[in-house]
């Protein structure tokens, strides 16, 4: 045994990693909270979508004629991929369109409207997927180069991990860039404050808003696949993703994007170390992480004044 | 709620109606193909929905982690029996009070948090609890249940009558059902239920009138999660055991979902309207097809949209209409008469 500090950093290592996944399952959760001002409980259901479509294209049988379906499996597993990563979060996007379209009609309303209508989409999309694949558990397959693991410093890594904690970095940093670096985001965010001046500006509020929901649905289907090695693939893992994403919006404080990949990282953090004394009760540690934080802050780490307090 | 006339009865006809027609379900309930249990089920199902309305309908508190309760009352019920006293009404009152131990612990964190944070902290307490009853296994049997758990007998000390039957316990569950319905009646059109809807209609300005909003947020939640536990525990006692998948999210979101679909924002009854058609929808559209969750869940989206306040705020607006169209009549034909 050596120091216990070096005893502790693969824990603290894997923690910053599955940190960065949590905030990569949250980003799509994020971004329609924090510019439209809507929950968005289907999230965790379009989570799993994404997983099962990406299952879909990748696996044995793909949804295409068959000559075509020949072709595509010629093509190597890590170009399959690759494709099923872009592909499958436009399919689940034409989902998110479905659910925006119907929930245009709770804009303005109780916020609590907008929640209980994605409520309703989550139990149909997960009733659907049930429908569709069945309730058993499936292995999503990965090109040869990013499974298997590492040796480093006598500890074994897994190499997927750091694959899916870079891609989560990259996402969150375009994210950022899109909100705060372009008239995009100005445009939203302004529309959240005041839908009226900015329609008045000329501005085209519903396709914006549609945009913003659309880009949040496949940001969910997105984590589902780079997530799905990692957990499996079965029917239950919307409500695994959909609660630790809500989770981090609150500890994180609505309305603020580095708070929530900051409540991201420390949600990864606290189940990461309690994992490695108390495997057992390790996800109970981000609830705990939560009331201990919301008891002193009342809008979590950095919330400013929202519509969804009233 | 708007005042009623019938706001400061202890009774009303409504309630008498509905107990005849409540009372007489064992009787004809076998002929439509239906049976005693999903009676009681129905029932206990009621007093949950009504006790969880407390907080959402009538304070306006948007709780998701309810089921929580509800576990800890069924919980409770099977360990009374087993470890304290083979006595309904002991075990009864240690579910209740267990609850609203819960739901006091859980308020004192929630009591001065608003909206998101507030319905937030509700699912984050909800897993808390959901996590301990699937992880204790020692205590609570863990994903297994808690089983074996008996009927004791109702004693009111001259007679004592047998639950083990499913008609009884129905009877049963039903008496108790009255004296929630009444209890509740009364405590929403009490001056302190009026202070509830206030601080539903906007927590600022009741606070600004000089009520503690905080205290009657903690008090209606401990009442709400301890009758909540009364229902755990019947329900313990009809299933004969315990299981954590009450007090899981979904679970917990099914109780908002019926509470809503009745009408729950705009009527006493909407809890227990709801209750009924979301179970005799699942045991019809159930029977049909094992997706019924896709169904119904569609269902839903449609009320959120189109219909926000439930079934009985549909047939509140149908009423409405009927008796201004009536009051317009009556207005017609005296200008008509006087003119």
């Amino acid at each position: 045994m050596g120091q216990p500090v070096l005893d502790l950093l693969p824990h603290i290592v894997n923690g910053l990693v599955l940190g960065l996944l949590f905030a990569l399952i949250a980003l799509g959760f994020m971004l329609i909270v924090g510019l439209m001002e809507q929950i968005n409980l289907a999230h965790g259901s379009l989570f799993a979508l994404g997983a099962y479509l990406a299952l879909q294209l990748i696996g044995p049988k793909p949804p295409l004629p068959d000559d075509l379906a020949a072709l595509w499996l010629q093509l190597p597993l890590g170009w399959r991929y690759a494709l099923a990563l872009l592909i499958a979060p436009c399919i689940a996007g034409l989902v998110g369109i479905a659910v925006e379209v119907c929930m245009r009609r709770t804009y303005g309303k109780d916020p609590l409207y907008g929640l209980l209508l994605t409520f309703g989409a989550a139990l149909v999309i997960e009733e659907g997927i049930r429908l569709i694949w069945g309730t058993r558990d499936y292995v999503l397959p990965v090109p040869q180069a990013l499974s298997g693991g590492f040796i480093f410093q006598d500890l074994i890594w897994s190499t997927y991990r750091f694959y899916a904690a870079g891609i989560a970095a990259a996402a969150i940093g375009l994210v950022w860039l899109l909100i705060e670096k372009t008239r995009y985001g100005a445009m939203i965010k302004a529309g959240a404050h005041d839908s009226e001046i900015v329609r008045a500006l000329g501005i085209n509020l519903s396709r914006l808003r549609l945009g913003v929901f659309v880009l949040g649905t496949m940001l969910a289907a997105f984590a589902g696949i780079i997530l799905a090695p990692i957990w499996g693939i079965r029917p239950h893992m919307g409500v695994d993703a959909v609660v630790p994403a809500f989770l981090i919006i609150v500890l994180g404080g609505v309305g603020s994007f580095w708070g929530a990949v900051m409540a991201g990282i420390l949600v990864g953090l606290a189940v990461g170390l309690s994992g490695a004394y108390a495997s057992e009760w390790s996800l109970l540690s981000m609830y705990v992480l939560l009331v201990a934080v919301v008891t002193v802050r009342a809008r979590g780490l950095f919330g400013k004044k929202s519509l969804l307090e009233a | 709620m708007p005042a009623r006339p019938d706001a400061g009865r202890l009774v009303t006809p409504a309630m008498i109606g509905l107990w005849l027609v409540l009372a007489s379900v064992p009787l004809w309930i076998g002929k439509v193909g239906l049976y005693p249990y999903i009676g009681v089920e129905i029932l206990i199902w009621s007093i949950y929905a009504l006790a969880f309305n407390l907080v959402l309908g009538t304070a306006g508190l948007p709780s998701f982690g309810h089921g929580a309760y509800f576990g800890v009352g069924a919980y409770a019920f099977g360990l009374a029996q087993f470890h304290l006293a083979y006595n309904l009404w002991i075990c009864l009152g240690v579910a209740l009070m267990t609850a609203g131990l819960a739901g006091l612990i859980v308020g004192l964190f929630i009591s001065h948090r608003r909206g998101i944070y507030f319905a937030f902290l509700t699912i984050a307490f909800g897993q808390i609890f959901w996590t301990i009853a699937i992880k204790a296994y020692g205590i609570t049997g863990g994903e297994d249940g808690l089983l074996r758990i008996a009927r004791p007998p109702a004693d009111l000390g001259i007679v004592a009558f047998d639950l083990r039957d499913n008609v009884a316990l129905y009877y049963f569950v039903l008496a108790l059902f009255v004296v929630v319905v009444v209890a509740l009646w009364r405590l929403v059109h009490s001056p302190y239920g009026r202070v509830l809807s206030a601080i539903r209609q906007s927590e600022t300005r009741a606070a600004h009138l000089g009520y503690p909003v905080w205290l009657y947020k903690l008090s209606v939640f401990v009442l709400s999660s301890a009758l909540s536990g009364l229902a755990g525990g019947l329900f313990a006692m009809a299933q004969l055991s315990a299981f954590p998948d009450v007090m899981s999210l979904n679970q917990s979101g099914l109780i908002v979902m019926m509470t809503l679909i009745g009408g729950g924002l705009v009527s006493f009854w909407g809890p227990v309207v709801g209750v009924v058609v979301f179970l005799a929808a699942r045991d019809l559209i159930g029977a049909v097809t094992n997706a019924w969750m896709l169904y119904f869940g569609l269902l839903f989206m449609a009320l959120v949209l189109f219909r926000p306040e439930g079934i009985a705020g549909m047939v509140k607006s149908v009423l409405e209409r009927r008796a201004l169209r009536a009051q317009g009549g009556a207005a017609l034909r005296l200008l008509f008469r006087s003119g």
